[in-house]
């Protein structure tokens, strides 16, 4: 992540800002920052979306492709993660250097996604014990200002809302079944995204708590909880990064707010996906 | 060890004849509960109840510190290495640098597994590091790092928890100055059964369950420093109800708490053998 150089006096003055609930930008300890989203940006995916929160940027594709099924699991489709941490977005990420940070954020999105009520995995399923689909979900980072997980995991529900799957029809050939998919642009089934979560990531400041926190904040936590939340406020994955230790009563305090907080984002994406959908607009991608 | 695929003329990729008739053992299994009917497990334990735990310290004669944990079958050895020297000028930092490996031999599973670190392990890697790095004074430690290096001989579940431990009591023998040993805990869960400290076949027949949309399957580890009163880690994999993660947390911080005295038991153990060397 870009470095963030912080005076102790500016610490404190953050510090002493969520204390008082008003943090140094003016929002509550509670709230998010502004959020753009917007789908089928790129056409030669199935599905994409991009995310901007604040000056946090990131864009994902789907790709979708038939494989044969995981022997051990015949009768479910898989999704695999991948993430590029672009040098764009800071120096650090050249090279090499982004990929610690890449395969945590992973790993992350892979356990919050592995619970088979996130979405059904069963439907990508086209021939039991044969052929799957297998839904390649490539994110970007294209800038970093903070809270990255979050927008990731929003990012990429939103792309799964996107995504359109081609429609497979399967005849009976001798010797085995023949799959014939689609190329008709407007033949495809889509996905159900009412049960998949988002990440939402609480960052420990002095004493209290802080949601969808800024990279200066971030430099000033020791600790922080991430949570993977499903709209029912069912928990799917659960993480604690940081140097720092919290006291159990502290994590209570903050996985109720990350409840919160997640329900109420799960809630508004879907409103906001589902009123872009509806209108028809020209989309504005990167020219804003 | 690198292979070298040219001289092997079999087919590019195989598979684990255990691949294809899991399918019929996950069905026996689910017949017989993760509970029998006389409320014990197929081991024979409560639910509340963890394994026999054999501890000893100082076993890699050439390390700093090791140590050696098991855990019902479930086997793990950890050395550590350092302080030593950042070799690197642009990782210079005030602060010492500790870093974690974590290791699945390849025979330590069912399944054979690789020699190169995989995704699963890289990620048990960070999160051994983000148990035991609150606990080690690392700003005593400028300029240099310290290395921490563990290996799981048998995996028979909850080998987070065992690799936490077995490194938390080889960086007490090596001298490292710490807060607090770090002390940690797995439990399974399913609907509304806790599992303390799942076998392998326990944290299977769960993550297969996860299928059915039970309210609650999945395991949570957790790690704790029981002096300071402060969780050090905290992960969890599978769904979980909301009420039943405050739950959960408690019973493991209270699993912590039991296992306190074997830890600390181990090192005075420790402390009079290196005694009883420098008499003689």
């Amino acid at each position: 992540m870009a470095d963030v150089d912080l005076s102790e006096p500016e610490k404190v003055y953050i510090l002493h800002s969520v204390q008082e609930n008003l943090r140094e930008d003016g929002r509550g300890c509670e709230d998010f920052r502004h959020m753009e989203v917007e789908t089928g940006l790129i056409s030669n995916t199935n599905g994409s979306a991009r995310v901007r929160l604040a000056s946090t940027d990131v864009l994902v594709g789907i790709k979708v492709q038939l494989t044969p099924v995981d022997p051990k699991k015949p009768n479910v489709g898989r999704i695999e993660f991948f993430l590029d941490c672009s040098a764009n977005a800071t120096p650090a990420f050249e090279g090499r250097g982004g990929e610690g940070l890449a395969s945590e954020i992973t790993a992350m999105l892979t356990r919050s996604y592995s619970c088979f009520s996130a979405i059904d995995y069963t439907s990508l399923c086209l021939l039991p014990g044969q052929q799957c689909w297998l839904l390649y979900i490539d994110i970007l980072l294209l800038e970093c200002g903070g809270n990255l997980f979050d927008a990731v995991s929003i990012a990429v529900k939103a792309a799964l809302f996107n995504l359109r799957i081609p429609n497979v029809t399967m005849t009976k050939d001798e010797g085995g079944i023949e799959l014939d998919v689609s190329d008709d642009p407007f033949d495809f089934k889509r996905l159900d995204v009412s049960g998949a979560p988002v990440i939402v990531t609480v960052n420990k400041i002095g004493h209290q708590h802080v949601v969808d926190a800024s990279e200066k904040e971030e430099a000033c936590s020791l600790a922080k909880v991430m949570l993977g939340i499903t709209e029912k406020g069912t928990v799917t994955a659960m993480k604690k990064e940081g140097s720092g230790s919290l006291d159990s009563e502290s994590i209570s305090e903050m996985i109720e707010s990350a409840k919160n907080v997640g329900i109420e984002l799960n809630k508004c994406l879907l409103n906001i996906l589902k009123e872009e959908e509806a209108k028809i607009e020209e989309p504005v991608g990167f020219l804003r | 060890m690198p292979t070298d695929t040219r001289r092997i003329t079999g087919p590019e990729t195989s598979r684990s004849p255990y691949d294809y008739c899991q399918i019929e053992i996950s069905k026996e299994e689910n017949q017989n509960e993760l509970i029998k009917s006389d409320k014990k497990r197929k081991d024979g334990r409560l639910a509340a109840q963890l394994r026999p735990i054999f501890l000893k310290a100082n076993v890699i004669s050439q390390a700093r510190g090791s140590s050696y944990i098991e855990m019902g079958q479930t086997k793990v050895i950890c050395a550590v290495y350092g302080p030593r020297e950042v070799m690197r000028r642009e990782d210079f930092s005030l602060k010492g640098q500790l870093t974690c490996d974590f290791k699945f031999t390849t025979f330590s599973c069912r399944q054979r597994r690789q020699h190169q670190q995989d995704n699963q392990e890289k990620d048990l890697s960070v999160q051994m590091l983000e148990a035991l790095e609150p606990a080690v004074c690392l700003h005593k430690y400028p300029k240099s790092q310290i290395n921490i290096y563990a290996t799981v001989l048998q995996n028979d579940g909850s080998a987070l928890s065992a690799a936490i431990m077995c490194a938390s009591v080889a960086l007490a023998t090596a001298g490292i100055e710490m807060y607090d040993l770090v002390l940690a805990s797995s439990l399974g869960v399913l609907n509304t059964v806790l599992l303390v400290d799942p076998t392998l076949q326990e944290e299977e027949n769960i993550a297969n369950e996860t299928g059915k949309s039970p309210q609650n399957a999945g395991t949570m580890t957790l790690a704790f420093l029981p002096s300071l009163n402060q969780v050090s880690a905290m992960t969890s994999d599978g769904q979980f109800l909301f009420d039943m993660i405050n739950k959960s947390m408690q019973q493991c911080i209270e699993n912590c708490q039991k296992l306190y005295p074997v830890l600390q038991q181990c090192l005075v153990e420790d402390v009079k053998e290196k005694a009883n060397l420098t008499h003689a």
